[in-house]
């Protein structure tokens, strides 16, 4: 008998419906086969789905089945396919019965996980992406495993069953006991603000680069930290968290559909909550960090989306993975091509890199002399090319930080800064800017192209001659000139003031890329 | 067999010095002081135009080939001075001190000779290739004992340095560590009896532990220009002591910016600790003060310009 159940395939970021048809023959040699272009993982399913109804307590047929995967010509990855081919033998040898659906959508349902030996549910990756596909196709109710239900709570209109074992599925549908669907769930309450490792109150001094942090943070601005070890780059990236505003719904969404794909979202997670803060290791490969793979995956820089992505000794990662950023870093998503297909990740990320300013990392520092020669200093640095430097808005020097020195200057009375005061107004900002920007579908001050800085961007008689004295002075790019101005709006927008003063500019000068 | 013409434009685009041909000047030639050099230089090899006024007056001028801000001000300060007096400046081509000597002088519409430890035909370093033509350009010479296709090596370099010394009156050395080869031309210059002097520096400096050495062994105090023209007989030639450029009038949050910077140099969080003034308006009031050119920022660190430093 034949029995047809649908399932989900993903490629990339895009999800795709999958028709698993089931044939358990009534002549023939017993046996099982998957057609329509199954890879390993989906081959396996074979044993897996037997010994599974076996350990239920189902009598296997000894019959010759056939499981067909259309359309049959894309091919079919990962074990999401085991629940659907269960569920279609189930039905076939008249152990459960499905309701009919003769194509119409409202009455599809859509099996997906990872089945174990003993019957059991596995949390498995993409269960968001299918919540996603069964909403836009009309599909009302999908059954996925109880550890990955989670992930499709968010989604409005499609009722997901969260599914233990295929023995409860087996008297769910027989009728003896129902699964109760999970509620759907308020995305708003669910968003949190990130767990931090350093409040910016630890950070001792550094009150140039905590500045820069805030800019940063206000208008999603990139920021380069240069200083010698110790003087506490990898301590203020890592706060950075928490003076970021939470996330958006909207921005949730995207961002937990990255995860749901690369299956980084923990067992009984849903909502990604919390601003992505990603530092891969300066070893990583140029498609860990951009995204590829014979079946394109998304990378680092896509996992950092609506978040942070911290490249630690910047200079020490290989040029090429480096120039690869340039293309991501000016248009916020990153396309990767490979024979299997073009594929467009989001990257909309926030640079936070920081380096060593040589070799030995002593250069410029007042006690300990640098040991390297002019030529290695120079090699070191060529490495971090024009280009990208030009495409990071703030450029801040981390110096080392004397203690002694410090203590002995700092008066009685500072107002101390703590991670939420700075936040708060980081919020309030990022605010503004949201309302500022909405017509042109952007959030914030980092990602305006000339185009809207020059529709969004007034500056004052005197900011505007300050701005051309310096961009002589300094020799500034044309492309600098413009990120002067972008931190200038951001510097305008944390004091609340409509157009750019002279001020604003002057501020911003000190964190423009020097040569 | 590369293509003519790219051979062509290699030579016209990438070496225009190439195109001044080598000489040679024999032994009995040489200006008295090269003659009594001992080891005995036997060639001297040449690019540019040979002057004998040339080396009537020549001070050498080296140091580490590494530079900090201060010995950049400090050679800046000392062949200006030197250059508008009339002299020479010899010096050995390396990067660090001997580059910005050569350039210094040169800004100065001044004659410079570079004494290479190569043969004339090298370039060592590679991006000094400009400076090369410069040198030439500007009525200067570049001379070698080495000749040609001899390339630098860890010897050739202390060994030229006896030629560094016996082409001028005096050295003056800028910036030199422990083991520099600075000290070596001191050396020599020591043994031809030439005058040595130093520029002193922090006694924390790493970059200054061999000059204030040089000082303390009876090499003469260099504070400027003139105390090496006073070193050298010469009664003060210039018109009057070099005093600072004016600042202009400045605010008085600026001024009390500048005021801290005339004791050392410091970066932005310093300041703001210093005037206990928040980091944004000190960022304001730095960009003011370098688009006035009064401040200058080199490393992380700000201080005067050159101009007004007295």
């Amino acid at each position: 008998m034949l029995t047809k159940v649908w399932s989900v395939a993903s490629r990339g970021l895009e999800a795709l419906e999958i028709e698993v048809e089931v044939n358990v023959a009534a002549k023939g040699f017993p046996g099982f086969q998957i057609v329509g272009l199954p890879t390993k993982a989906v081959e396996e399913a074979k044993e897996r789905v037997r010994t599974a109804l076996v350990n239920t307590g189902i009598a296997f047929p000894a019959k010759k089945i056939v499981v067909n995967l259309a359309p049959a010509d894309i091919p079919k990855e990962g074990s999401a396919y085991d629940l659907a081919m269960a569920v279609g033998i189930l039905a076939a040898i008249g152990e459960i019965v499905l309701p009919a659906c003769a194509g119409r959508p409202e009455k599809k349902i859509y099996f997906y996980g990872e089945v174990g030996l003993d019957g059991r549910l596995r949390h498995t990756r993409g269960v968001f992406l299918l919540a996603s596909l069964a909403f836009e196709k009309g599909v009302k109710e999908i059954f996925v495993p109880k550890l990955s239900a989670n992930e499709a709570s968010v989604v409005k209109g499609v009722k997901s069953f969260p599914v233990v074992s295929l023995r409860q599925l087996i008297r769910h549908f027989q009728g003896e006991k129902k699964i109760r669907a999970l509620k759907n769930l308020d995305k708003n309450r669910l968003i949190e603000a990130a767990e931090v490792d350093f409040d910016f109150k630890e950070v001792v001094g550094q009150e140039q680069a905590k500045r820069a942090l805030l800019i940063a943070a206000a208008g999603g601005h990139n920021v380069l930290m240069v200083g010698p070890p110790g003087s506490g780059k990898t301590m203020l990236a890592r706060a950075l968290p928490g003076i970021l505003p939470e996330l958006l719904e909207a921005e949730a969404l995207e961002v937990t559909k990255i995860y749901s794909v690369t299956g980084n979202i923990e067992p009984g997670g849903g909502l990604v909550r919390r601003r992505p803060f990603r530092s891969p290791h300066h070893t990583t490969s140029r498609m860990g960090l951009i995204g590829g793979g014979t079946k394109p995956m998304p990378g680092e820089i896509s996992l950092a989306h609506r978040g942070v992505l911290f490249l630690d000794e910047f200079a020490e990662y290989p040029r090429t993975t480096l120039e690869a950023l340039r293309q991501p870093l000016e248009d916020g998503v990153v396309t990767v091509v490979r024979v299997a297909g073009a594929m467009k990740f989001p990257a909309s990320f926030m640079l936070v890199a920081a380096s060593n300013p040589c070799p030995c990392g002593w250069l410029n520092h007042p006690k300990k002399p640098c040991i390297c020669l002019p030529g290695q200093i120079l090699n070191y640095q060529k490495r971090m090319s024009g280009p990208i430097l030009d495409r990071i808005d703030i450029h801040i020097n981390v110096p080392f930080v004397e203690v002694g020195k410090l203590r002995q200057d700092t008066p009685e009375v500072k107002e101390v800064h703590t991670s939420g005061v700075i936040r708060l107004q980081v919020v309030v900002a990022r605010k503004i800017q949201e309302i500022r920007l909405k017509n042109d579908y952007i959030f914030t001050n980092g990602e305006m192209r000339n185009k809207q800085i020059k529709k969004y961007c007034r500056l004052s008689e005197d900011a505007e001659r300050l701005l051309q004295t310096a961009a002589d002075k300094f020799q500034l790019s044309a492309r600098s000139y413009f990120r002067v101005i972008k931190i200038s709006r951001t510097i305008a927008d944390l004091e609340r003031a409509e157009g750019i003063e002279y001020n604003h500019v002057a501020e911003a000068l000190q964190y423009r890329v020097r040569s | 067999m590369p293509h003519p013409q790219s051979d062509l434009l290699y030579n016209k685009l990438m070496r225009e010095w190439k195109e001044w041909e080598i000489k040679l000047l024999k032994y009995k030639d040489f200006p008295a002081g090269l003659q009594r050099v001992r080891p005995k230089v036997k060639q001297l090899f040449y690019r540019g135009e040979w002057k004998k006024d040339l080396f009537d007056k020549a001070v050498a001028v080296v140091g580490s080939r590494k530079i900090t801000k201060y010995g950049r001000m400090a050679t800046e300060m000392m062949v200006r001075g030197l250059t508008e007096a009339g002299y020479t400046i010899v010096s050995g081509f390396m990067y660090g001190v001997d580059t910005a000597a050569h350039k210094t002088c040169l800004e100065n519409k001044g004659r410079t000779v570079a004494v290479l430890g190569c043969g004339l035909d090298c370039l060592t370093p590679a991006e000094n290739d400009s400076l090369y033509t410069k040198i030439l350009e500007n009525g200067g010479l570049v001379v070698s004992e080495f000749t040609p296709k001899q390339e630098a090596k860890l010897w050739t370099f202390p060994y030229r340095n006896r030629i560094v010394a016996g082409l001028s009156q005096a050295v003056l050395v800028i910036e030199a560590g422990e083991k520099s080869g600075s000290l070596v031309t001191a050396r020599w210059a020591f043994q031809q009896k030439k005058k040595v002097l130093a520029v002193p520096g922090m006694i924390t400096a790493s970059l200054s532990k061999g000059t204030n050495w040089l000082i303390k062994n009876g090499a003469g105090l260099a504070r400027d220009a003139n105390d090496i023209l006073e070193e050298l007989g010469g009664i003060r030639p210039l018109k009057e002591k070099r005093k600072g450029r004016i600042l202009p009038k400045l605010r008085g949050e600026e001024a009390a910016v500048v005021e801290w910077l005339k004791r050392e140099e410091m970066d932005a969080d310093e300041l703001s600790r210093k005037l206990n003034k928040s980091i944004t308006q000190i960022n304001i009031l730095l960009s003011e003060l370098c688009l006035k050119g009064v401040v200058e920022e080199s490393g992380n660190k700000f201080m005067l310009g050159l101009e007004y430093v007295d």
